[in-house]
């Protein structure tokens, strides 16, 4: 790339930010009915701090933009967020620009456990709303510690290429198996494929408050080891050379990636792409160190999805894309441009 | 060659898994001392190195200035030792600068988010300039040929401040000239005698010119440690298989 933008770091930070914060606004905003910046802010307000709505605007205008939009906006930044992270520290990890937490069996697993409680009738056994996303955290986490349980008994040394090759072929055998249940119960095929591509359309404050303080946290774990990321990216060799304990705490990144994508998964189904194309980008413009980069991933990846989300729900009314697919139409052309325009480059 | 012994190697064992590649190994590096390693492919070099490093695990003692190696946390270990392997690279977008800042792990402080400090910036623009890459300080770490990449990870090496310094052939994709200059770095870097460093070369005349003593390496067990000046002929030529000397003769003749 030839253009390149002279700005200082806090500069596009602060850019950076304010795209999100105007995203979310607008995010909120459009829909069936639009309901202008000023509004919202006005109906926060209202809220938050108990001042007077403005008498121009509806009282269910209020409940609208609190109680429906609001959660689901939010539910899209955070979930961009949690992919985005993990797949930039996902990448650094495994020293791959493309790798995915998908391929440590992430995705699968949650998928399988969401296909088990959708085909047993457990779904509308009135459970809670709770008790899909937790049963499926429960098949992510477990899928993950299998496979790198099964890396480490299959080479101590728990090189990167044995990681990606376990998990691949533990994903592809969970993959079967939900498969197989979709096929065997045809009458869930539908609800297990819908989940399959992702959706933000439980608008609920729970999955929002759910979600936020695990990535919040997790974000803020990986910043306290950005130095070490930092220089694993260099190589296991060169990384316990370098005084970095790789072993140990590779493990726990993974452990952190497991929990944040696993979470996030288990809520809104499997969204692939932002994990991909984010990190990438954001190298692009703040550079590899972890530092910049997992805060800038947070932002963008968050900007990101809210801004496929809006895509999903206003593009074909009444009727809603799912999100997977339109990360996926957005996300592969780019992730080409960028692939061989990085590649001319060099 | 007086001085004390800075790097103590005894009965040290190591491999992979259940193989056992260097047996039984003993020798020391003194201040000031340059040692190579020599032998044919397989013999164990780069493993002896990587155990060293502490990259894989060992049975036996190493001890760096009279502190053993196996005791120490691997940020202890990294402020003593430091290795520069022979494949380095990176995946990822850093600058040369942020490369070489990289080498001051070991030395960060233990607070929750640690930051760069005045000491380590002085410390990395030293190690930068001796190895001749500040200038590069703000170009990708992907964009730069071999030979720059080799000097920025020397620099790296450097700013790591370890007391001995282990080169896994570093001299790979160098040109001769730069050749030339990263020996001499790493001749000026012993020349206090506070400081040693043990490498493995590909190329036997460069670790000849550049060593004070030579190990030779026969399947993972020492044939001989003695100073360069005394290297016995013969024993490179039992070492490599062939007429070492006759060889080298033979392709260097054409400088006569």
């Amino acid at each position: 790339m030839k253009l390149r933008i002279k700005m200082g770091t806090g500069t596009k930070m602060g850019l950076l930010l304010l795209a999100a914060l105007l995203t979310l606004l607008f995010g909120v905003g459009i829909g069936s009915v639009y309901v202008p910046p000023a509004d919202i802010l006005a109906i926060l307000g209202e809220r938050l701090f108990v001042r007077p709505l403005p008498e121009h605007i509806p009282a269910n205008f209020s409940v609208m933009v609190v109680d429906m939009r609001l959660p689901r906006v939010l539910l899209a930044f955070l979930t961009g967020a949690a992919l985005a992270v993990c797949g930039g520290v996902m990448q650094s990890l495994l020293q791959n620009p493309l790798a995915s937490p998908f391929g440590l069996g992430v995705s699968s697993g949650a998928g399988l456990g969401a296909a088990l409680v959708i085909v047993l009738g457990l779904a509308s056994a009135g459970l809670g709303m709770f008790f899909l996303p937790a049963v499926s955290l429960c098949f992510a986490l477990g899928t993950v510690f299998f496979v790198l349980l099964l890396a480490a008994k299959l080479d101590r040394r728990m090189s990167n290429v044995t990681v990606i090759l376990v998990g691949m072929v533990v994903s592809l055998f969970c993959n079967a198996v939900m498969s197989l249940l979709a096929t065997g119960s045809p009458a869930y095929a539908q609800r297990i494929q819908l989940w399959q591509l992702g959706s933000f359309s439980m608008r609920e404050w729970s999955a929002v408050w759910a979600l936020f303080p695990v990535t919040a946290l997790v974000c803020l774990y990986f910043l306290r080891y950005a130095a070490e990321l930092d220089v694993m990216t260099f190589g296991e060799e060169q990384a316990s050379a370098m005084g970095v304990d790789q072993r140990r705490i590779r493990g726990r990144m993974m452990t952190a990636v497991a929990v944040l994508t696993g979470t996030a998964v288990a809520f809104v189904g499997i969204i692939g792409f932002v994990d991909l194309i984010v990190p990438h980008v954001v190298r692009r413009f703040f550079g590899a160190a972890h530092r910049r980069m997992i805060p800038a991933c947070a932002l963008l990846g968050g900007t990101f999805l809210v801004l496929c989300d809006l895509a999903a729900r206003t593009l074909t009314p009444p009727h809603e894309i799912p999100i997977g697919s339109i990360t996926a139409l957005l996300g592969a052309p780019f992730f080409l441009y960028l692939f061989f325009a990085g590649r001319r480059d060099s | 060659m007086g001085g004390t012994a800075m790097l103590e190697v005894k009965n040290l064992s190591c491999g992979y898994g259940k193989t056992e590649v260097i047996h039984d190994l003993s020798f020391q590096v003194r201040a000031g001392e340059r040692l190579c390693i020599l032998g044919p492919n397989g013999c164990g070099k780069t493993t002896l190195l990587r155990a060293l490093a502490g990259v894989i695990p060992f049975q036996g003692s190493v001890e760096a200035n009279g502190v053993f190696l196996g005791g120490l946390s691997p940020r202890q270990r990294a402020k003593k030792i430091a290795l520069m392997s022979q494949f380095s690279q990176s995946a990822f977008d850093y600058t040369v600068y942020e490369t070489v800042m990289l080498g001051r792990y070991a030395h960060r402080s233990d607070s929750l988010f640690p930051s760069e400090t005045a000491a380590d910036r002085n410390t990395v623009e030293d190690a930068m300039r001796c190895t001749g890459v500040w200038e590069l300080r703000e170009q990708l770490v992907t964009r730069l040929s071999g030979g720059q990449l080799q000097r920025v990870f020397l620099a790296r090496t450097f700013a790591q401040e370890p007391q001995i310094i282990l080169l896994d052939e570093p001299a790979n994709h160098l040109d001769l000239r730069y050749q030339a200059e990263l020996l001499e770095s790493l001749r000026d870097w012993t020349a206090d005698k506070k400081r040693c460093v043990t490498g493995v070369f590909h190329d036997i005349s460069l670790a000849l010119a550049f060593a004070d003593t030579v190990l030779l390496l026969e399947a993972g067990r020492a044939l001989a440690c003695v100073p360069v000046q005394e290297l016995d002929e013969e024993l490179l030529d039992r070492l490599y298989g062939m007429d070492v000397r006759g060889y080298m003769k033979r392709m260097y003749g054409r400088w006569e």
